[in-house]
């Protein structure tokens, strides 16, 4: 056994060193013996054998007779941990291939791909109400929540997709371009919740329901603007008025729609039903039920929507 | 023999962390002997016997002069005796290509003999039919001077190719008698003297050897020089095994003719550098004292010897007598791998060969998988027997 892990650890070594090159052919012909159900006769085992145990000597007679006497058990305690930590890596690559994350969906841990974890990072939402335990990827749900209240296109379509961002979030709008790509190209039914994250961004959501209510079809294209823009605009209530009537919006209809108490009521209900999809941070994009917290790669949300597409 | 002295000429050995117990693979080489190559790259690097500048006049002098020594070196009649090779293994396939070998002619050689003085013969055997017959040795490893006696009167031998101290296990034939015997029924005797050359007086004249052969790096020299020795009536009389540059006086499209000894078994252009080193290698041994070397090596060897006895499951080969194995001392450790004592040893900083030394044949007769082989030189001292036994200890602790 102990060719299989030195030829597993040389051949990694080997990358870098031609000496550890030289080893990994010599560890390979024993596998090779050995899978020909030969017997490994190189002397390789007996080489690296003494050559650890030469140096274990230096440091402790007893430790290198331990290792000496059992040498084998060892080889077999490091083959399978090598097997395990391989199987580890490897769902890590995938996880990142089609997750964004190392470490699965949503995960916030140390991804040596991404190790900055752009992939994951979310806008805290600091208007959520308090609860006593944190937020976790499993709690995000849209079972029972009342989709019909937030602006929605192509109602037809199977697959159903919602984003739950903010315009003052960085992270939705460094997402937005991918989500409106991934939207535009996929025949999907897209719903978009405005999660105001600050308090100061929290009376757009006014403005979204009463642009959607006026024109549903110009909506779209003032959304897109809106992520478009600057977030000191966004604070600017004119500038969003400006940006309505440069859309053809009746601003005057829209300012009486905005203070209007209906509005105000309807904020209110969304907002309620934002909190019961247990949201904790924007952008997060329902595919299907299938919450995506963070802006993840384009393929991410094509995975999404497509499992089998990986294969 | 003052050994501090001496250690401080061999560069390996000034600072005491390497322990050199291989020299019978390879010697260390002394500082004068590595000027002296360095002397010849740097002061005249040109081409000896050919070119007629001043530069090449210097090389053409000095190896000359190199040819003297090693005529000195073995007491031969003459210097055109001494024949420049790369190693005792060249000197031996010469003899064996050269000497006109025809089917039916037998060679006889010991059952220790190094591949080098195994292979040429069996190759002989195939191509040729010659004969190859093999003197087993005595129960404990010595040479059975009556069975080979035996084989010579029973046989119309050609001739004795044999080796005077095995690399195996260090014991020395009794080469003068194997010489007397043979020549009693007329048979040439050819000396393996790699291991014996460096360690003892060979007097090629006394001994009445009509060849010998060994090799330079096993004695101080350069590696890739060796010398064969051979009486100059049998070297006239031998066809040279590599031809070319160097070896006719001149020729013509379709004739040649060739230089007489040593040149014409001198093609092409030679290791100046290294015959010159292995000059300086000799002067070096006569200033040290070939008696003196011997008798270094046989303390040594008694030293460790009666400190290996002490180890259960250590088993030495060849004689337990110190005094019949020189300065080898080659054994192995029951149910442990020989190699890893070897490898062992090395992390530890000491060098010690280990496997079948290049006797496969004896080693698969004797279904042993190898030995550990300590070989002294005059520049080992107890110290460091001392420091081996004890690291050894430390191993077979581990291991077994």
């Amino acid at each position: 056994m102990f060719c299989f892990i030195a030829l597993i650890v040389f051949a990694i070594l080997g990358i870098f060193s031609a000496s550890h090159r030289a080893l990994a052919k010599e560890a390979f012909q024993c596998v090779f013996r050995r899978v020909t159900l030969r017997a490994c006769n190189t002397g390789f085992k007996e080489k690296m054998q003494a050559k650890i145990l030469g140096k274990l000597i230096n440091r402790s007679s007893r430790v290198a007779k331990f290792v000496s006497h059992r040498f084998e058990l060892l080889a077999w305690i490091f083959f399978i941990l090598s097997i395990v930590s391989t199987v580890w890596v490897a769902k890590g690559v995938y996880d990142f291939y089609v997750y964004g994350n190392c470490n699965g969906l949503n995960s916030t841990g140390f991804c040596a791909f991404d190790p900055k974890g752009n992939n994951s990072a979310v806008s805290t939402i600091s208007t959520r109400p308090c609860s006593l335990k944190p937020p976790t990827e499993s709690d995000l749900t849209l079972k029972n929540v009342n989709v019909s209240l937030f602006p929605t296109k192509n109602t037809q379509a199977k697959n159903k997709v919602v984003l739950i961002g903010c315009y003052l979030c960085d992270y939705t709008r460094k997402a937005y371009p991918l989500i409106k790509k991934f939207v535009t190209e996929n025949n999907v039914q897209y719903t978009f919740a405005h999660y105001p994250t600050k308090s100061a961004s929290s009376y757009l959501t006014a403005y979204v329901d009463c642009a959607y209510q006026q024109n549903k079809d110009k909506f779209w294209e003032w959304n897109d603007k809106m992520f478009a823009s600057s977030k000191e605009d966004l604070f600017k209530p004119e500038y969003v008025q400006s940006l309505l009537g440069k859309e053809g919006y009746d601003v005057g209809k829209i300012k009486a729609c905005v203070n209007s108490q209906a509005t105000k009521t309807l904020v209110n209900k969304q907002i309620d039903q934002l909190v019961g999809t247990g949201v904790y941070g924007t952008p997060t994009l329902f595919i299907n039920g299938k919450a995506f917290v963070g802006p993840k790669p384009y393929r991410v949300y094509q995975f999404g929507l497509k499992p089998f597409l990986f294969f | 023999m003052d050994l501090q002295h001496i250690r401080q000429d061999f560069p390996l050995l000034r600072d005491n962390k390497i322990v050199y117990f291989d020299s019978a693979c390879q010697s260390l080489r002394s500082q004068s002997v590595i000027d002296k190559i360095v002397e010849y790259y740097t002061d005249y690097p040109a081409c000896g016997g050919r070119s007629m500048h001043k530069l090449a006049a210097r090389v053409t002098e000095e190896v000359d002069a190199a040819r003297a020594t090693i005529a000195k070196f073995l007491n031969a009649k003459k210097k055109e005796e001494i024949i420049f090779t790369r190693n005792t293994t060249e000197g031996i396939n010469l003899i064996a290509n050269s000497l006109g070998f025809k089917s039916g002619d037998i060679v006889v050689t010991s059952d220790k003999e190094h591949n080098s003085n195994l292979i040429p013969w069996q190759v002989l055997a195939e191509k040729l039919g010659i004969k190859h017959l093999i003197v087993k040795s005595l129960p404990d490893n010595t040479f059975d001077l009556a069975a080979f006696e035996t084989l010579l009167k029973k046989n119309k031998v050609k001739l004795v190719s044999i080796v005077q101290t095995s690399n195996l296990d260090g014991v020395t034939n009794p080469i003068e008698q194997i010489i007397n015997v043979a020549h009693q029924h007329q048979a040439l005797v050819s000396i393996d003297a790699a291991q014996s050359a460096p360690h003892e007086k060979i007097d090629v004249q006394k001994l009445d050897a009509d060849f010998v052969v060994f090799s330079g790096h096993k004695m101080l020299g350069p590696s890739g020089t060796g010398i064969l020795y051979g009486k100059q009536k049998l070297l006239d009389n031998l066809q040279p095994f590599l031809v070319g540059g160097d070896t006719v006086a001149s020729s013509t499209y379709t004739e040649h003719e060739f230089l007489p000894v040593p040149e014409k078994f001198e093609a092409g252009l030679q290791d100046y550098a290294g015959i010159i080193g292995l000059a300086e290698a000799v002067r070096y041994l006569q200033k040290v004292g070939l008696e003196k070397i011997a008798q270094q090596e046989e303390e040594l060897n008694e030293y460790l010897t009666t400190e290996l006895l002490k180890l259960p499951k250590v088993k030495i080969l060849g004689p337990e007598d110190a005094k019949q194995r020189g300065g080898i001392v080659s054994f192995y450790v029951e149910k442990v791998d020989v190699h890893q004592i070897a490898l062992m040893l090395s992390e530890q900083g000491i060098m010690v060969r280990s496997g079948q030394h290049c006797v496969h044949s004896w080693f698969n007769a004797h279904q042993l998988k190898g030995s550990v082989r300590v070989s002294f030189y005059f520049y080992n001292t107890k110290e460091e027997v001392d420091r081996f036994v004890r690291e050894l200890k430390k191993i077979m602790n581990v291991l077994l």
